[in-house]
């Protein structure tokens, strides 16, 4: 009742077994981590026009334009159990349409080994801010947040706040969009 | 092919007892190990590839019957002289 094939089965099962109870050790040794850390962001330039959104209703609402700049060191959060970051940057505001509008304006994947330290000058927002309506001329608490989603080895994917985070007002005046 | 029947393929009870012992402890070994050096370098990749090699190792050492597992073969008792009748009493208890 023992043969060779047998006794490769019971290695492999041991080994995997074995693998399997590393996989924790490595989640466990990370999971009460704290991957949150300091974003310094600033708007450069806002702007604020009122054109029709032919991408879903062809009605005329709000649409955005800022520039920004982002600095931060993520050098820290890569440890052994972290692959990528998916960083996003996130405009949260209120209008009387909606308590609560969150709008992701930019975000960029970091790979475990490239450079972690992100110092950007007037970077163009990569998505359109569009409002549902017209939110966002003269809005005077927009709030952008950095947050970043963890994509780990073995465990949970977090969605990590950045510390730092910037309020601007947009324009009372709509920008012509002869621009 | 009688060459190939020729080929020792078992290991005594204590080969086996004994080959499955060290692949138990070489697989841990290098599992241990590959976890400090992987932690020790922050690549969990290295943990993984550290372990296939104990499971690579622990294969050729323990799943091929090698002579060190035959060392105390249980042989057969000597055959009884003349007692017939035991042997056709033990086929009837089967």
């Amino acid at each position: 009742m023992n043969s060779v094939l047998q006794r490769g089965n019971s290695i492999l099962a041991y080994a995997l077994s074995a693998l399997a109870f590393l996989t924790f050790c490595c989640f466990a040794s990370t999971v009460f981590l704290n991957y949150s850390t300091n974003a310094d962001i600033k708007t450069v330039k806002v702007l604020v026009k009122n054109v029709p959104d032919f991408s879903a209703s062809r009605d005329v609402n709000d649409l955005g334009f800022l520039t920004f700049n982002l600095k931060t060191d993520l050098t820290d959060i890569f440890n052994w159990n972290v692959k990528q970051l998916f960083m996003y940057l996130t405009a949260e505001y209120v209008t009387k349409n909606n308590q609560l509008n969150q709008v992701v304006l930019w975000d960029k994947i970091i790979l475990r080994g490239e450079n972690a330290v992100l110092d950007f000058k007037n970077m163009n927002t990569k998505y359109y801010f569009w409002d549902d309506g017209d939110g966002l001329r003269g809005n005077k608490n927009i709030t952008l947040t950095l947050s970043w989603n963890i994509i780990p080895n073995a465990g949970l994917l977090p969605n990590i706040y950045a510390s730092g985070m910037h309020s601007f007002k947009f324009p009372v005046e709509y920008t012509s969009s002869k621009m | 092919m009688d060459y190939f029947k020729s080929i020792p393929v078992h290991m005594d009870f204590e080969g086996q007892h004994a080959a499955e012992k060290f692949s138990r402890i070489i697989i841990t070994l290098f599992g241990i190990v590959g976890l400090i050096w992987g932690y020790a370098i922050q690549q969990f990749s290295q943990t993984v590839y550290i372990l296939a090699s104990g499971f690579f190792l622990a294969s050729i050492l323990t799943i091929p019957p090698w002579p060190m597992y035959r060392r105390k073969p249980l042989n057969w008792q000597p055959a009884r002289e003349g007692d017939a009748a035991s042997t056709t009493k033990s086929k009837k208890k089967k």
